[in-house]
């Protein structure tokens, strides 16, 4: 008894959804892993010999041109107490901006331009000696308030200025990190001792966000390979690496420059 | 080394060794054809379900049998399982009762053979392709296993090369191989998955046939009389 068997049914559509099922898992494939790594923005940490933070930081200077203010203020001494409650909060906020840029020299270049003008008012209207301290007490009167105004300003602008600080803070962490960075590479460094010149290096450095050293590459030849190899070795030798305060300021690719000495 | 920046698919796939690339090759015509059979599969099965139940239907509403024995033979192509098993157990009914000096008992037992002989025929035809949708379950892993393993072995050769042993010149080895288990583990899911549904249905599709065959045969007993 021979049954002619029937066809296999939908032979047609198995394929076609075989097809769509093989399109889909490609089309998931393809859009799904996307294992993309994008070129982190690289940071740059200079190394010098000494620290630069100084050098960076010159702004600090505008502050003397209140000096030169002082001579008009005299006599308005014992209006302007008014606005100490205000600066008394204010003052604050600058004074740990201050702190905390590394700054501990900075304090005595202030009060020298300062020594140096007082003078002249003296000579032009020499009133009695108790008036020396009065004027001290004067120029600071006068400092707080220039800066009372000045952060009344900011308040007006608050956006603006809340802006700014963000700005400042994130620029300061950079900085910080930077520096942090730096202190622990210069530290195991052991420079060769036929150096000449002050050649400059660049190395790009991965880390893992634990700050351990997972690559060191140099990018650019110092054309000294003996201090290649001795900055090489000493980031390596700082394999933890510092971590930034602020873990947002972590980046897994940095740039370090070295030179050996400030220029 | 530098690390490979661009880990898509693609470059996955176009980096990997050529035993991998052969392997991944291998595990995507597989499931091509295990999607092939499920899907047919799942149309056949479900097919011989529906006809089964209007068969089932028709024959228990108590219509006369010679009717519904034409109707099966001239609709041959339509026919279902059941109705093919009906068919022949039938014919030969009516054969054999056509001869006169035989047992009532050997009548009924020659239809019941015609039929069990009709049933092996459709089961088996039911079960085509399943063994295939099995061993693509149980053995394709291990050929995407093969496949990274390879893929591994090539990474860790191309690693002592290196100086400096980093993660990053051993990961995207690491990746490429791993694509062949993950093409591997795609064909044997849903294979597996298939053939565990499909081998239930067909057993209760051939507890049905097989319960019909009985019934039927107690039906042609009592036309002996």
């Amino acid at each position: 008894m021979i049954l002619d068997k029937p066809d296999e049914p939908g032979k047609k559509y198995a394929l076609a959804f075989t097809l769509l099922v093989h399109v889909g898992l490609v089309a998931a494939l393809f859009l799904g892993v996307q294992w993309k790594r994008s070129q982190p923005q690289v940071m740059e940490v200079e190394l010098w010999s000494a620290q630069p933070s100084q050098a960076t930081y010159v702004p600090p200077p505008p502050p003397p041109p209140e000096p030169v203010v002082q001579p008009e203020p005299k006599p308005i001494p014992k209006v302007e107490p008014k606005p100490d409650p205000l600066p008394a909060h204010k003052p604050d906020i600058v004074v740990k901006e201050e702190k905390k840029k590394p700054e501990p020299k900075k304090p005595e270049p202030k009060p020298e331009p300062k020594k140096v003008e007082p003078p002249k008012p003296e000579v032009k209207p020499p009133p009695k000696f108790d008036f020396d301290k009065e004027l001290a007490k004067e120029t600071n009167q006068l400092k707080s308030s220039a800066k009372a105004t000045a952060s009344a300003q900011h308040m007006a602008n608050a956006a603006a200025a809340e802006a700014e600080q963000r700005a400042s803070s994130n620029k300061r962490g950079l900085a910080d990190y930077a520096s942090k960075i730096r202190g622990k590479v210069r530290g195991n460094i052991v420079l060769p001792p036929s150096l000449q010149g002050n050649p400059e290096a660049i190395f790009a450095v991965d880390q893992l966000p634990s700050g351990e050293v997972l690559d060191v590459r140099l990018k650019r030849s110092s054309g000294n390979p003996a201090l290649d190899n001795a900055i090489e070795r000493a980031i390596r030798k700082s394999s933890p690496l510092p971590k930034p305060d602020d873990p947002a300021m972590f980046r897994r690719d940095l740039e370090i420059k070295y030179k050996p000495f400030e220029e | 080394m530098n690390v490979t920046q661009d880990l898509s698919i693609l470059h996955l796939i176009l980096q990997a060794s050529a035993v991998v690339q052969v392997v991944m090759a291998l595990l995507a015509g597989i499931s091509f054809m295990s999607w092939y059979y499920i899907f047919m599969k799942w149309f056949s099965v479900r097919q011989a379900r529906n006809k089964t139940e209007t068969f089932e239907r028709d024959f228990w509403s108590g219509g006369d049998l010679n009717n519904m024995y034409n109707s099966a033979v001239n609709d041959r192509h339509h026919a279902g399982s059941m109705e093919r098993i009906f068919e022949a157990g039938f014919r030969e009914f009516t054969k054999l009762k056509g001869q006169k000096n035989l047992d009532p008992k050997d009548i009924v037992d020659g239809s019941r053979r015609a039929m069990r002989a009709t049933y092996q025929r459709e089961m088996d035809a039911l079960e085509s392709h399943l063994a295939f949708l099995a061993s693509v379950g149980s053995v394709s892993p291990y050929i995407g296993l093969f496949g990274t393993v390879w893929g591994i072995m090539h990474a860790f050769r191309g690693l002592s090369n290196v100086g400096q042993a980093t993660l990053a010149s051993v990961a995207p080895g690491i990746a490429e191989a791993l694509v062949a288990t993950a093409i591997g583990l795609f064909a044997a899911i849903p294979a597996v998955l298939a053939y565990n549904r499909f081998a239930h249905d067909i057993d209760r599709l051939a507890t049905r046939y097989e319960s019909f065959m009985e019934e039927f045969s107690n039906i042609l007993q009592r036309q002996m009389r």
